[in-house]
């Protein structure tokens, strides 16, 4: 609870001074995550979905959420390739359900993967293949908000189709 | 979860079965019928809650009773923050009542709940009610409010210390004098502290005075002295805890 409750205020925080703001002047603001984090994580500690979808009425609804999906092994092998080390809470060793750093990671974050999944039918979030490259995501990603944002001139070519 | 089928999706109000979740409460944390007991003593600042915990307490305790007391902004994750969060100028009426729900919801969690299952007498000095009342008046949405405290648990028995706002102005400027927070200096009714104190302290009770019977509030006169609001404590909180037994002895005179 303390948990949901301590990342819910940091986001009424942020919200406040630096997403409405931005906002009212007509900006963009892109979100790295979003409620739909805590949605996810907090679910999967445990705590009632409702009540979070409810403590998070306060968020402005995007205007377009993006999901980047990617099986849990293809993310373990890339943080295991960067060898990160991993976060004591983000591989939900609080949990208690493995002594071991990356176990406890794969069974969390696995879980949490599940409940994004029904967030994507939920809130009708458009989602990215995180599979592919940074380049066929990026080209995706551009397309889309194009399209969301009506951008009719040609998509500016990326880097590796410029060489 | 033990109390959710009583009353699905629904946040803290007065339906809430004394000892039970009064919403949703915490899945991992399913509430049996614990031994404990958990009685809420209510009122604004300066009313003299702390005076009447403070007796009440040592009586419970030659009378046998396991007593704990828990407190507004007393957790030991968040007491620190608050305190740090308080002294800045950013903050706002959104992120100061996630603040005190996560307070809350730490010492809930670490202190209120292992104490009942423990069979202890857990004496809150303020419960959810100062949350409700405060963000209440700084306009936050009640139902919003009332959801977010849905992981509370509804107490034995609430005590409401009742005051009049020209007698408590006497009692707070006799003692500490007036805080910029308890003045609601926040909301910038005005430079003037007494103006401010009174007519947010004016507003205050009249939004816990609004919550009396939701809650099922049990008031009491806090404009008499101490000795007869602690009689009258004792002799609620006695018939509670022991029905069987005569009428408890009366406090001390001193």
């Amino acid at each position: 609870m303390t948990f949901s409750l301590l990342h819910a205020t940091d986001f009424a925080d942020r919200l406040l001074y630096k997403i409405i703001p931005p906002l009212k002047a007509g900006m963009i603001v892109l979100a790295d995550r979003y409620a739909y984090t805590a949605f996810a994580r907090d679910a999967t500690r445990g705590v009632d979905r409702q009540w979070v979808r409810e403590l998070y009425s306060f968020a402005v609804r995007p205007d377009l959420a993006l999901y980047f999906r990617v099986p849990i092994d293809v993310s373990v092998d890339r943080l295991m390739a960067r060898r990160v080390k991993l976060k004591f809470y983000e591989a939900g060793l609080d949990l208690g359900w493995s002594a071991n750093p990356l176990e406890s990671f794969r069974l969390f974050q696995g879980k949490v993967l599940d409940e994004y999944d029904q967030l994507v039918q939920e809130f009708g979030m458009g989602v990215v293949d995180a599979r592919g490259s940074i380049t066929e995501q990026q080209r995706l990603v551009r397309h889309v908000i194009s399209q969301h944002l009506n951008i009719t001139h040609t998509v500016e070519k990326t880097d590796d189709e410029l060489v | 979860m033990t109390s959710s089928s009583d009353a699905p999706n629904e946040g803290a109000n007065g339906n809430g079965h004394a000892g039970r979740y009064y919403g949703q409460g915490i899945p991992y944390l399913p509430l049996d019928q614990y031994p404990g007991k958990l009685i809420a003593i209510e009122g604004t600042d300066g009313v003299g809650r702390s005076t009447q915990i403070q007796l009440l307490r040592e009586w419970l305790e030659v009378k046998g009773y396991g007593v704990i007391e828990t407190g507004w902004t007393r957790s030991e994750l968040m007491q620190p923050t608050i305190e740090l969060a308080k002294s800045s100028n950013t903050l706002n009426k959104l992120t100061f009542v996630l603040l005190y729900a996560t307070d809350f919801a730490d010492r809930l969690e670490k202190e209120i709940i292992p104490a009942l299952k423990a069979g202890f007498v857990v004496l809150s000095d303020r419960y959810i009610f100062t949350a409700l009342a405060r963000a209440g008046v700084r306009g936050v949405d009640r139902q919003w409010l009332r959801n977010l405290y849905g992981f509370a648990i509804a107490p034995h028995m609430v005590f409401y210390l009742n005051i009049d706002v020209k007698t408590l102005i006497g009692r707070v400027l006799e003692s500490r004098g007036m805080d910029y927070w308890e003045s609601g200096m926040d909301l910038k009714h005005g430079d003037d502290i007494y103006d401010s104190f009174r007519a947010y302290q004016q507003r205050l009770l009249k939004e816990y005075a609004s919550m009396g019977d939701e809650f099922h509030f049990r008031t009491l006169d806090a404009r008499r002295s101490i000795d007869r609001i602690q009689d009258e404590l004792r002799k609620q909180v006695g018939i509670f805890l022991e029905p069987v037994e005569k009428a408890p002895e009366p406090a001390p005179k001193g």
